[in-house]
């Protein structure tokens, strides 16, 4: 169901995935999570196609996090952060982050061993229906995806809509 | 904010101990002048890891800063490459603190340098390679054209990551690439791929010529470049001297 995966890098550190369906409380989740009510990131589902994206914007956060570069001012907004091609903080938020209308959501949280994330808590906060972190593609908008992350025709060629995605994630840095 | 710097160095530390754990679990499978190879998993998916070491040798804040330089080169022409339709590995993560980089692991691909000499070997006709020839140049004819210089082209730095059929080549190794429009640099870049072709693949000059074949037809700026070539062959070094 939950997707948890312990980020090698950081020993300890695990990063839980959680996909909800149908929701109809993304307004106010949303306004939670601004307010910092809500230990996890709360991410628009249509945009991710698989979830090793996740994890590679998870563990790009972590990293930065512990070397206190983080270009954002929390650890589940740098990751929503990292989820973008471009260096536009608030473009990021908006792309990616879950907004008003949205009815697919996805929540990462970061365990660092240090404080536990109360999973059932924020579940419950949660007005939909929790399904299987590996149907995270059948809620992909591909066509929304593909023009966000500019992918070309000729990458097309060379490998799948994820592979153009995570590339631009992890070299947005030198851009 | 002297503290911050000693702080940020102090995390700065620990991360590079970090990553030093981190790598055991690796397999090393290379070293060179530049840097270490290592083959392992990263995030459930076979990934290699290419880590830049520091020089003792140099000026340390100089070190950083070539050495910093060098990461961001090599991740640059990645993407710009692939963005133009080559392929090469995908870049999982770029960690500058350590200056390394987390690369898909092309599990099954094989060198076209060891698919040659598997070919010479199995005293096949060389006319076997000539459609692998021909993607070769269409490849280099594209990537030159985005104006990036691969800098070290050898048959060891191509890799055909599906059966034989499709040739599916793939681009690898970019640390000594650059981005460059001037024909000299191309022109030596092809040179460096000849030499290298001919010297690891004797009776092969056939093949080559098939890539120059495919190249010039692939690109329409390789006029230019195919007569710096033919100019630096003939001076016999790889430095075109300006001035």
């Amino acid at each position: 169901m939950l997707l948890t995966q312990e980020l090698e890098l950081f020993p300890g550190c695990t990063v839980t995935l959680l996909l909800f369906k149908d929701v109809k409380n993304a307004a106010e989740l949303r306004k939670k999570a601004m307010e910092g009510a809500i230990d996890g990131a709360l991410i628009n589902a249509s945009m991710i196609v698989d979830p090793f994206q996740m994890l590679v914007a998870a563990n790009k956060a972590v990293h930065l996090y512990k070397l206190a570069k983080m270009k954002t001012r929390s650890l589940y907004s740098e990751i929503i952060f990292n989820l973008s091609p471009t260096n536009n903080i608030s473009d990021a938020f908006r792309k990616f982050g879950i907004s008003d209308g949205d009815s697919s959501l996805l929540i990462v949280l970061v365990d660092d061993g240090e404080k536990k994330s109360k999973l059932e808590d924020i579940i419950s906060q949660v007005k939909g229906q929790q399904i299987s972190v590996q149907d995270i593609s059948a809620k992909a908008d591909v066509a929304k995806i593909k023009k966000v992350y500019k992918v070309t025709p000729a990458e097309e060629n060379v490998g799948d809509l994820l592979d153009a995605i995570i590339c631009r994630m992890s070299a947005k840095d030198i851009l | 904010m002297a503290t911050d710097t000693l702080q940020q160095d102090d995390l700065g530390t620990l991360a590079n101990l970090r990553v030093k754990d981190f790598l055991q679990h690796f397999q090393m499978i290379k070293q060179g002048a530049e840097s270490k190879i290592y083959r392992g998993h990263f995030l459930g998916k076979p990934t290699v890891v290419k880590e830049r070491f520091p020089k003792s040798y140099r000026h340390s804040a100089l070190d950083k800063k070539l050495t910093h330089r060098r990461t961001a080169q090599e991740v640059r022409s990645i993407l710009r490459c692939r963005k133009a339709g080559i392929a090469t590995p995908v870049v999982y993560f770029v960690d500058y603190n350590a200056s390394c980089i987390y690369l898909e692991d092309l599990v099954g691909a094989i060198t076209v340098r060891d698919y040659v000499a598997s070919v010479q070997k199995s005293k096949q006709d060389t006319e076997q390679l000539f459609p692998l020839a021909e993607k070769i140049g269409l490849i280099l004819a594209r990537m030159h054209d985005e104006d990036v210089v691969h800098g070290d082209l050898t048959t060891s730095n191509m890799m055909i990551s599906q059966p034989e059929k499709l040739f599916r080549l793939v681009l690898i190794d970019f640390g000594l690439s650059f981005i460059s429009a001037l024909p000299e640099d191309k022109g030596v870049d092809l040179y460096v791929l000849e030499k290298a072709f001919l010297s690891s693949h004797p009776n092969t000059e056939s093949v080559f010529q098939v890539i120059l074949t495919s190249y010039s037809n692939a690109s329409k700026k390789s006029a230019p470049v195919i007569k710096k070539l033919d100019e630096v062959k003939q001076r016999g070094r790889k430095r075109s001297m300006v001035g």
